[in-house]
Order: structure tokens, then C-alpha cells, then sequence
């Protein structure tokens, strides 16, 4: 079985990075974390990285930001977005900007891996 | 005796029975002086009359019962009499029984001053002698002046609004004196040795005379009920005798303090309590007390702080209502973490080979998540708690980093950039942490709100803690806001004014309460290039 596919995770808030990388290995994918946008844009390989998960408020560049930053540069790797946040306008402006998917927290964990799932493919760990 | 008020009628005059020591006066007449006959001499001898003016030259207010029946030391002062016990003597051997002395009495305001003493030519009054205080008399026209101004000094101190007391502290200034003589420094760790000493000087030291609004103070039913020794002022203050004492013992002009005072009707009130004590040449039997009632005002003051703590918090509240988001937000997180962490145990557990590794260190985090959640509900609930400003040494720094807290998701959410420079090594302050947090909090708010109407989409807030070449300490924010409207910048700290549609108007101006309340200053401008300008400065706390 080939190595599965790498997902990265970008949110300032460390105790939900953590949470979701521990969610993401419990699932069998493979993950990476970032604590925030330019952490990210500076280790980014586009061969490597299947997936974003992304916070969308943080300080310095916003998760929308980003994923307008990587749409830019051409890398049109899927984005999901994790906010706090149940504001509509927020989540038009990503949806309009391609999401992939947008999950407010508390983070109904089935179905982001539901959504992963469908995102890479028929992919499993275990 | 009424020959004696006749005769000497210019003077002041006293008749006193020396019946008790003529065998002692004829001892000493003979050359036969025992130790101290001079003070067991006048201790014997009994006040049978004085007129007018020799209640005015030693009795003060208290009147001729201070002398009637007493022996002459309870009235006269120490520095002349050993001259008067010499004259009883020298009059008696006489003959006729009459002897003139000049007398040296530094406290009597008198021109050379001459004593006499004699009996009656008659021999009739065997066990009477005379004495008199004559002096040169002063010219007509400043007798008048003097009498005018008396008049007037006697009306001035009777119509006072306060309550005004003499007072006769000459007893225990004597003993000072003495006390003083025998080399006695430290009179705080003497009367803590010698509590009774406190309790004597109020029983000796006596009030002389009051005024109307002393009468009244006191609910006493007239001012004779108050002529008496000191006591009664002290019966709800006693260290407040103690420190009276002190400060007389110190040689100290005046002193005052707010003390409590119990009355006569069984009343206690805060008081301001001033005393002057007498200097040369003042008359030396008056101590001047002055008693103020100030309970209302106390209690006035203390309603207006009681108004103000709870105007506070009602702001505090508000301005949590402004950030009920961002509070959500910061709940939500660790709440977050929590549920997401949770459910990757159980998926641990529900694997056919448990990994309780795993399981034990997300439980961990768990509870770290929780615990991080119950310091974010208490931090919200010091701000809205019913509180009792509790000054204490406090850190500025942290005060700044925990009020950002509240408002860092705002921030954040609105694209603005915070920066922050606290300077390290910061004097500690004295403050009230909830109040001080407020204070910034309510600055931060504002920041954000001023960037929000601005429009566009990125805004910045600066944020410093220094301290200046005096050491007071200084906390300044600079937005890049609209700033304030050159019209309202002498306004912004008034209550309920707002540029906001929805605000009342109290923030900046408690902010501005809470700060002259710590004993510092806040301000207001706008900086050249745009954006708003808030500071405030707090002294350092001492030690």
C-alpha cells in the first residue's frame, strides 16, 4: 500500500491544531501543522500536500487569503475551512473563492473525515 | 474681704485661709525650711475669694469655681511660686503684716508686675491673707482696644459654625516639662509602657470653655456640662488622646485627624478634630480644639464611590455586550478542542488493540482545553462580578496582555494588525486589576470601532507600556482611525458624549474616573498623519 496522502493544517490556535492532527492520524491520513498562513506559503510543496485544512481568521493573512494566495500561484490543491465563526458573509466570500468545504467549530468530526474521504479518493489508512 | 475688692479693685485679688499650715509658716519664718515647704505650703492653703481679674489673669474661662476652695497651685503657674510661698511668710513675720515682692511670671501678660501680700490691719482674720497682682496700667486707649477686641474675639469663637473648645492643658504640660527634665526623648515608646499616663492627662487636662456649636455637637443640654476634664472627647477615639499627647509632648503648633466622637446623647460621629497648642507668648492655658462633624460628608463620599464602583461595572457590562462574539469565539476554541479531542479517544478505544498511549495524552489535553475555557469564564466574570476595588501592586504588562484577551477575536476578525511594545522591567503599579483591564479594554474597543467606521480593509493598532523620566507609568494606544473630530477632542471624556449611533457616552468617561481615581491622568489627540492618540499615566507604586 502506497504511503497515504499528506494533509496540512494551518490554525493559530494550537489546541485545535493539535486536536485535528490527532483526529486526522486516528483516521489513518498523514498530517502536517502550521500555526499560521506564512508558515504555511514557506513549506509549501504542491507535489507533497493533497489537502489544506485552514483556519479563517488569524492574525496576518486570513485563511481566504490564502487560499486566494494559492490560486495565484496556480496550486489548486483543495481547501477546507474551519472557523469559528457562523457568519454568512464570511463563508460566501470562501465558497465564492473555490472551498472546498467550510466547518464551523465544534467541529462535527465525522464529516470532515467524510468529506477528506471524498477528497482523496477512495483513500484509507487502516 | 470686701475691703480687700475695694481696695485693690485695679488688681486682681485673692483671699486664701492658710489656717492648715501656720505651723509649717512659722517654721520657715524661723529659719526651719523642710524639704519642698514650698509646695506643701500652697497645697495647704484653701482659695476663699478672688475678684474679676484674677479669674480673667489665671482661671481663664473656667471661672472663680476653678479657684474657689482649691489650693493656689491648682491655678497658679509653677515659675512663680516659689515668690508667692515667700511672700505669705515675709507677710505674716511683718509688722504690720504687709510685704511687697516684683514678681516674674514670663506667661502673664502683664508691665512689671508686682505682688502683694498682707492681713487684715484689724486682726480681725487671723487665718485670711491677701494677695494682688498689680501691674502699671496700660494707657487708657489700648485698654479700650483691647476690651473691643475681646468683645469681638468672644463673639467671633461663640457664633462659629464649628465646634469650638478651650481648653487648660497646663497640668500635663507641666508634668512634660519634668518629664522633659529628667531626660525623657521618646515619648510614643514611654506612653506604650505607660498606658495609665494617657488615661491621667485626660482626667487633668480640662475643657475651660465652648461654644454654642459645641453644646450642640455634643447634645449636651448646656456648656456647663462640658466644662470638666477632656475625657468625654476621647471615649470613642482613645488612641487619638495618645496621639493629641504626642504631638503636644513634640512641641508641634497644631494637630489634626478625623476621629470618631461619641456624645453625650450616645450618638457616634466622624469628626475633624484640629488642635493649637499654646506658644510664649500666648496665654498658656488655652489649647484651641476645633471639632467638625464631617459624618455626612463622609457618608456622601462614600455613596458617590458605592454610585461609582457600580457605574463601573454596569459599563464593564456593556462593553462585554459589545464583545459577546468575540467572547463566544474564545470559548469556542478550547471547546473546540475538547469535542475534536474527545472523539479521537474514542475512536482509539474502539479499536480492536485500545492504544491507551494515545488516549492518556489527549485526555491530557483535554483537560488543558477545559482548564484554559474556566479562565476565560473567570476572567469574564471579574468583569461583570459586583466588585470592591481592591488597590494592590500590580504589573501593567500583564494587565494590558490579559485585557486583549477580551478583545484579540475583534481584532483579528475586523484585519487588524496589533502590535505591541511593553517595555520590560516595568515599575509595578498600585491599582485595581478589573478597573485598570477596563480601562484598556474600553480604549481597545473604541480603536477597533473608530478603524471599523473608517471603512477599508486592513486597520492598525499600536500599543506601548513605558515609563517616564519621573517614573510615573504610561500605557498609549495610536489607531489609524479617522481620529477625533478637532471639535470634540476637549469632549471626549465627558459623560454621554458619543459619536456612536448606538453608545451612551459613559466609556471614556469612566475610563477617565477610574484613572483620577488611581491618582493618574489620561488624554486624548490625534496624530499628525491621522489616527487617534489615548494615554494614560499612573504613578509608580511605592516601595
Amino acid at each position: 500500500m502506497s504511503e497515504p496522502s499528506l494533509i496540512a493544517i494551518v490554525d493559530d490556535d494550537a489546541a485545535m491544531r493539535e486536536a485535528l492532527y490527532d483526529l486526522l492520524q486516528v483516521e489513518g491520513f498523514r498530517a502536517v501543522t502550521f500555526p499560521d498562513a506564512e508558515a504555511f506559503l514557506d513549506h509549501f510543496d504542491d507535489r507533497e500536500i493533497a489537502c489544506l485544512i485552514t483556519d479563517v481568521r488569524m492574525p496576518g493573512l486570513d485563511g481566504v487569503d490564502l487560499q486566494q494566495q494559492l490560486r495565484a500561484l496556480g496550486h489548486m490543491l483543495p481547501v477546507i475551512f474551519v472557523t469559528s465563526d457562523e457568519d454568512e458573509a464570511t463563508r460566501a466570500r470562501a465558497m465564492r473563492s473555490g472551498a472546498t468545504a467550510f466547518f464551523t467549530k465544534p467541529l462535527a468530526n465525522a464529516e470532515l473525515v467524510r468529506v477528506l474521504r471524498d477528497v482523496l479518493g477512495s483513500e484509507r489508512g487502516d | 474681704m470686701d475691703l480687700l475688692l475695694r481696695s485693690e479693685a485695679s488688681g486682681a485679688c485673692w483671699a486664701l485661709d492658710i489656717s492648715r499650715v501656720r505651723g509649717l509658716i512659722a517654721n520657715v519664718a524661723q529659719g526651719h525650711r523642710p524639704v519642698d515647704w514650698v509646695g506643701t505650703l500652697l497645697a495647704g492653703t484653701v482659695t476663699l475669694d478672688a475678684n474679676a481679674n484674677a479669674v480673667h489673669l489665671f482661671g481663664a474661662y473656667g471661672g472663680r469655681d476653678r479657684m474657689l476652695g482649691q489650693p493656689l497651685p491648682a491655678y497658679w503657674p509653677r515659675e512663680g511660686r516659689n515668690i508667692v510661698a515667700d511672700i505669705i511668710v515675709a507677710a505674716i513675720a511683718a509688722e504690720p503684716h504687709r510685704c511687697v515682692r516684683k514678681l516674674r511670671i514670663e506667661s502673664l501678660v502683664l508691665r512689671e508686675p508686682v505682688l502683694s501680700a498682707w492681713q487684715s490691719e484689724k486682726g480681725d482674720q487671723p487665718d485670711t491673707v491677701f494677695l494682688s497682682i498689680t501691674a502699671e496700667p496700660v494707657d487708657d486707649r489700648s485698654f479700650w482696644l483691647l476690651r473691643t477686641s475681646e468683645e469681638r474675639y468672644n463673639n467671633l469663637i461663640h457664633h462659629l459654625p464649628f465646634a469650638y473648645l478651650e481648653v487648660d492643658s497646663r497640668a500635663q504640660a507641666e508634668i512634660f516639662d519634668e518629664q522633659r527634665r529628667k531626660g525623657l526623648k521618646d515619648i510614643e515608646a514611654y506612653l506604650d509602657t505607660n498606658p495609665a499616663d494617657i488615661q491621667r492627662a485626660r482626667d487633668i487636662v480640662r475643657i475651660t470653655d465652648v461654644n454654642r456649636s459645641a453644646v450642640q455637637l455634643f447634645g449636651a443640654r448646656d456648656a456647663a456640662e462640658l466644662i470638666g476634664p477632656v475625657d468625654p472627647l476621647f471615649v470613642a477615639s482613645p488612641e487619638t488622646a495618645r496621639r493629641v499627647m504626642i504631638n503636644h509632648f513634640e512641641g508641634k503648633r497644631s494637630y489634626s485627624e478625623v476621629m470618631k466622637l461619641r456624645t453625650l446623647d450616645g450618638r457616634i460621629l466622624d469628626v475633624s478634630l484640629s488642635v493649637t497648642y499654646p506658644t510664649r507668648p500666648e496665654r498658656l492655658d488655652v489649647t484651641l480644639i476645633m471639632l467638625e462633624d464631617i459624618t455626612d460628608r463622609l457618608r456622601t463620599e462614600a455613596q458617590l464611590r458605592q454610585l461609582q464602583t457600580e457605574f463601573a461595572r454596569a459599563a464593564r457590562i456593556s462593553t462585554l455586550g459589545e464583545l459577546a462574539s468575540s467572547i463566544a469565539h474564545e470559548v469556542n476554541q478550547p471547546l473546540s478542542a475538547i469535542l475534536t479531542n474527545a472523539e479521537t479517544s474514542l475512536r482509539w478505544l474502539s479499536r480492536d488493540q485500545p492504544n491507551l498511549e494515545k488516549v492518556e495524552q489527549l485526555t491530557a489535553r483535554i483537560s488543558e482545553s477545559a482548564r484554559h475555557a474556566g479562565e476565560i469564564v473567570r476572567r469574564i466574570r471579574g468583569m461583570t462580578a459586583r466588585h470592591v476595588p481592591r488597590p494592590q501592586k500590580l504589573d501593567l504588562n500583564e494587565v494590558v496582555e490579559e485585557a486583549i484577551l477580551f478583545v484579540r477575536h475583534d481584532i483579528e476578525s475586523r484585519s487588524i494588525d496589533l502590535s505591541i511594545r511593553l517595555r520590560p522591567d516595568l515599575p509595578q503599579v498600585h491599582g485595581d486589576r478589573v478597573q485598570l483591564q477596563q480601562v484598556i479594554v474600553n480604549l481597545l474597543v473604541n480603536g477597533v470601532q473608530a478603524i471599523h467606521q473608517k471603512g477599508g480593509t486592513r486597520g492598525t493598532i499600536d500599543l506601548s507600556t513605558d515609563s517616564d523620566e519621573r517614573g510615573a507609568i504610561t500605557f498609549a494606544m495610536r489607531d489609524d482611525g479617522p481620529g477625533i473630530a478637532e471639535g470634540d477632542i476637549n469632549r471626549v471624556f465627558d459623560s454621554f458624549f458619543t459619536t456612536k449611533e448606538e453608545g451612551m457616552g459613559i466609556g471614556l468617561a469612566i475610563c477617565q474616573s477610574i484613572i483620577s481615581a488611581h491618582g493618574g491622568a489620561i488624554g486624548a489627540s490625534n496624530w499628525p498623519h491621522g489616527g487617534a492618540h489615548f494615554w494614560f499615566t499612573l504613578p509608580a507604586a511605592a516601595g
